[in-house]
């Protein structure tokens, strides 16, 4: 039985239709229009417990729309939810015992007071026993490195400071399912670093399931096994997150230094992505062609001084998605999800 | 559940107490008010020698206490609630594991608690400089106490309201000042019930608001009958009980919209 089912979920908006300048507002007032807007769209998936799932998608695909579905604090338009045997948004208090949240910059700390203040208030409100509670901190303390911040107030912290207390925060009363709506969101690398590992050990010695929304591809890169990719409101790929590089990433980017240009290089079966004095980039397919014979082709019109490849990352291969070069996605996808 | 609200109270008390000078400002400023009324009334009384069948003595006794309670009448989380109503901090704290009610009033009573301590502080204070009428015995003493306790859940309740008004409008600075007044006027900081016009007067039995403070002074006087206590208790019980049903079916309404148009 999956954790979370979710099965033909739409979210619609009502939106008023705001009109131009004085008479407009005045016709707002008597009779507002509406105008609808989907922000969720017959969007369906399981998950299993303890699955690190990366929930992806620009801005405005719905991700957090999704999300506040989840949690119960949105009601869906139609569709189900249901989260561990309940449905969120009909049993919440109930619901909110299993779950955490970290929303962006939206804290659960008290601004004035010690962190510690607000980890007793959470043990509290959990009821988390003694033994648990301590076993907790100490371990957190370790993993996050929170020693020298309990004691102080929240006010004083650092952003970075603040999420790592926020995060031990979240996952303090062993909650069964975390969602974290960018958590690393204007931290740096090595903060980041510390949380992407401390969610992996979480998630491994305790099977927390974890949704994780971010812009930060990075994050999904270390943490997530599987990607469930959202655009304008719809699922446009969701499975292993090696499989979808697989898949759309089979090419390799390669950056060349090179002299004496003689002429313009044309090359078959690779892509030049950018050309300047002595530089050239070059992207191409492992299925096509290889590395010895496109350096053959390119040594015909210069010298090659240097050469250095990498594997397309999760984020040029989502770049593409968004622009539109794999218009085949989409379908790739729905004949998937018929075979299962 | 009680080991959590007082948690939230201990919290919301010490974000007060974290600043020292809010203590001590707050204090000086009931002192303040409490000179300013009784300079006032000494005045009046050299005129007339009598007023609303108060004797000086009783007046200043009478002003001494609904300064140093007037903070339990009109204090609350309204402001913190429409503040998070504002910036979407409303969201985390609908995740919590207890209610919004429930938290809110624990938070309240921290509040609560920060005006008990200037109360008494202001008592303490006033008491060395001003003669002071005692409670005429100690159970109208106990009464006294009852009946306000009997407000903190009416006032809770109007603070819910009042807070509540934030889902549809920016700022509820305008429903909080009416608020403060309404309490003001009507629970007779301003001045006794008694020397208001008869309407005025009879009005204000059925409203729930002279309980928070004349009321209870009058029986720290020993102004009031034993049965007109009894009366003003299942008053205030009822007050009560309607008040939450209206704040609870309004929040209801509000969230309802949030969580249907995404707030």
């Amino acid at each position: 039985m999956a954790i979370i089912e979710v099965k033909n979920l739409v979210k619609t908006y009502k939106i008023i239709e705001k009109e131009e300048g004085l008479i407009g507002y005045f016709k707002n007032l008597v009779k507002p229009k509406y105008k609808e807007f989907t922000a969720v769209n017959n969007v369906n998936f399981s998950i299993e417990k303890g699955e690190l799932v990366g929930y992806i998608g620009e801005n405005g695909a719905g991700k957090s729309t999704t999300i506040k579905m989840l949690t119960g604090l949105l009601t869906p338009t139609s569709g189900n939810v249901i989260v561990n045997g309940i449905i969120p948004n009909q049993k919440r208090i109930e619901n909110n015992k299993n779950i955490g949240a970290v929303f962006g910059q939206k804290t659960q700390l008290w601004w004035d007071l010690p962190v510690i203040e607000s980890f007793r208030l959470i043990k509290k409100m959990y009821k988390i026993p003694e033994n648990e509670y301590r076993k907790n901190l100490k371990k957190f303390t370790e993993l996050l490195d929170l020693e020298e911040l309990l004691e102080k107030q929240v006010k004083n912290l650092s952003l970075g400071q603040k999420m790592r207390c926020e995060i031990a925060a979240t996952f303090l009363h062993d909650p069964k399912i975390v969602y974290l709506d960018e958590p690393t969101i204007g931290l740096d690398v090595f903060v980041k670093e510390k949380i992407r590992k401390f969610i992996k050990d979480i998630n491994r010695e305790k099977k927390t399931t974890v949704i994780l929304t971010t812009h930060d591809l990075k994050d999904i890169e270390d943490v997530c096994d599987r990607i469930i990719l959202l655009d304008k409101g719809q699922i446009i790929y969701d499975g292993e997150k090696q499989k979808f590089k697989d898949t759309y990433g089979r090419y390799v980017i390669a950056e060349l230094i090179v002299n004496n240009i003689k002429d313009n290089i044309i090359l078959n079966n690779a892509e030049i992505l950018e050309q300047n004095d002595n530089k050239l980039k070059i992207k191409f397919s492992h299925d096509e062609t290889t590395i010895v014979k496109i350096m053959d082709e390119i040594s015909k019109f210069c010298n090659i001084e240097d050469i250095h490849m990498k594997e397309a990352e999760l984020e040029d291969i989502l770049k593409e998605i968004y622009k539109g070069v794999h218009t085949n996605v989409k379908n790739n996808d729905a004949t998937s999800k018929n075979a299962i | 559940m009680l080991k959590t609200m007082m948690q939230l109270a201990k919290m919301q008390f010490n974000q007060y107490n974290i600043y020292k000078s809010n203590f001590y400002l707050f204090t000086l400023n009931r002192i303040v008010e409490v000179i300013v009324y009784i300079f006032v009334w000494q005045a009046i009384y050299s005129q007339t020698g009598n007023a609303g069948g108060f004797t000086l003595s009783q007046m200043v006794t009478y002003y001494i206490l609904a300064i140093a309670f007037s903070s339990i009448a009109t204090w609350g989380i309204n402001e913190t609630m429409a503040h998070s109503i504002r910036t979407g901090q409303i969201n985390k704290e609908l995740l919590n594991p207890l209610t919004y009610f429930q938290y809110y009033f624990g938070m309240n009573l921290g509040e609560l608690a920060f005006a008990v301590v200037i109360g008494i502080a202001t008592f303490i204070i006033c008491a060395i400089f001003w003669e002071l009428a005692l409670p005429v015995s100690f159970l109208n003493f106990i009464l006294c106490i009852f009946i306000i306790i009997l407000g903190i859940p009416i006032t809770f309740f109007i603070q819910m309201i009042v807070g509540t008004i934030g889902f549809y409008t920016n700022s509820i600075w305008g429903m909080q000042i009416f608020r403060k007044a309404v309490i003001q006027i009507f629970s007779g900081i301003v001045a006794p019930i008694s020397l208001f016009p008869l309407w005025f007067q009879e009005l204000s039995k059925f409203l729930p608001f002279k309980e928070l403070i004349y009321t209870p002074i009058n029986i720290w006087l020993g102004q009031v009958d034993y049965s007109e206590i009894l009366f003003v208790i299942i008053k205030q019980i009822i007050w009560g009980a309607v008040l939450y049903i209206i704040a609870k079916k309004f929040f209801n309404h509000a969230i309802k919209n949030i969580t249907t148009n995404g707030g």
